[in-house]
């Protein structure tokens, strides 16, 4: 190493603390931006240059560098993220965070011929103002990274030049990596619009086009279909309602035969005035003033059971759905069954 | 209406024992402060001596859910009476603890 160089290197050694402060903000103010934008990442990480891998770089080209500064990657930071899409929308955002230098970015996605793969990531060289410093921020997807991961293990760990047959394999695979991470790009997509047209649906009541599973059964409990049978039965003692979730009622109505949520629509139509006479039976002679948000579609259960000839068993089947299988579940459903049997469900 | 607290490892206890109506109410609400505390870990709210549960025992046994569900950790409802398994499924909150 020139003198040059071990001047550099003892200038490298006076910065660390700079650079290790220039890092930590760095990826604070990444990860403060991706959490303000909801946005979720496989991984924020960065690292200072290594002493030994420094004095590799200035071995090899230190003659290009005129100070410590030029040099654009002591610091180093990287976003791996789940989608391809999500690699521009993090550009845009750090293009927001710091101040870029154009000249020295470079999008690698960019430089393949039409008929070449390899690597792919972006490479943004940024600068904050209070630092002297830049450093290097790299935007990839998890695939790309893992190929990037991969193919740097194999170049360092064989020490010799890799004949072009495996150099060839290995560059194959980034090529169906690419066509995995538009895929995954695409599934995506094509999911979130298919929830919008579900909610659309929903919202228009033209519930015999969804099919119920539990994506569709979620947008139709967004439409609060049991509210208006619930206050009912609030009314009974001028009960407070408390919110529970009720999800796990899908597979009761799927178990009830429900292929649609229009056929979810028209048994709880069918059973609701049962459901609120069952309620009134049970609640009208307590002071019970709270109950849950489960009660209507609860209640409706219950009487669908019972008039479909269902009986004791076919209650205790349902509160295994609901509560899981559990011993005490047959006394609840003896219970409910005897203060049904009144009623000539 | 009294309340004991037992710790037991990862496990926090409650034994109920008498009538927790309305006048029972806010004491017991004192008594189970500790629970909510514990609330990281599976809280037993063992039920074997309660004869009774009015709405605002109801309210408090929601409270002690709700502070576990924040934590990740569940309630076991343990060893209720008919009477008050039938206030249980009458409310819709059967399916909200897990009842032994």
């Amino acid at each position: 190493m020139d003198l040059h160089c071990e001047m550099m290197m003892e200038e490298y050694q006076a910065a660390l603390p700079e650079l290790e402060r220039l890092l930590q903000e760095v990826l604070a103010k990444l990860r403060e931006a991706l959490e303000r934008n909801e946005m979720l990442v496989t991984a924020v990480e960065g690292r200072v240059k290594t002493r030994k891998s420094l004095e590799g770089k200035l071995a090899l080209k230190g003659a290009k560098y005129a100070t410590l500064s030029d040099i654009t990657d002591l610091v180093g930071a990287r976003i791996v993220t789940f989608y391809t899409d999500d690699v521009d929308r993090i550009a845009a955002m750090v293009e927001q965070l710091f101040e870029i230098d154009w000249t020295n970015s470079v999008d690698k996605r960019m430089l393949h011929q039409l008929d070449s793969f390899g690597y792919n990531s972006l490479h943004y060289v940024c600068k904050m103002p209070e630092y002297d410093f830049r450093f290097e921020l790299q935007l990839r997807t998890t695939l790309q990274h893992a190929w990037a991961s991969i193919n740097h293990d194999i170049g360092y760990k064989t020490g010799v030049e890799i004949p072009r047959e495996y150099l060839r394999r290995i560059n194959r695979l980034a090529g169906i990596l690419e066509m995995a991470d538009d895929e995954f790009s695409r599934i995506r997509t094509e999911i979130t619009d298919y929830r919008r047209r579900v909610h659309q649906l929903v919202q228009n009541g033209k519930l015999d086009d969804v099919q119920l599973d539990g994506d569709t059964f979620s947008s139709y409990l967004q439409a609060r279909p049991f509210d208006a049978l619930n206050r009912r039965i609030a009314a009974i003692n001028q009960a407070e309602i408390q919110e529970v979730p009720l999800n796990r009622y899908l597979r009761v109505f799927s178990a009830f035969g429900c292929k649609t949520l229009g056929d979810v629509q028209r048994l709880v139509k069918h059973y609701e005035e049962d459901a609120y006479r069952l309620a009134r039976h049970q609640l009208g002679n307590t002071d019970l003033d709270i109950i849950s948000s489960a009660v209507g579609v609860q209640n409706i259960c219950i009487v669908c059971i019972l008039a479909s000839g269902g009986g004791k068993m076919g209650l205790v089947r349902f509160f295994d759905a609901i509560n899981g299988h559990n011993t005490q579940n047959e006394a609840i459903a003896e219970m409910t069954f005897n203060l049904a049997k009144n009623l000539q469900l | 209406m009294t309340t004991t607290i037992q710790e037991n490892g990862n496990q926090v206890l409650a034994f109920f024992s008498g009538r927790l109506d309305t006048a029972a109410a806010v004491q017991t609400a004192e008594e189970v402060k500790p629970l909510l505390e514990a609330a990281n870990k599976e809280i037993i709210l063992d039920c074997t001596e309660l004869e009774y549960i009015s709405s605002s025992g109801l309210r408090i046994f929601l409270s002690i859910r709700k502070e576990a569900a924040a934590h990740g950790s569940k309630v076991i409802v343990r060893n209720i009476n008919a009477d008050i398994r039938q206030v249980f499924m009458m409310t819709g909150f059967v399916s909200l603890f897990v009842i032994e």
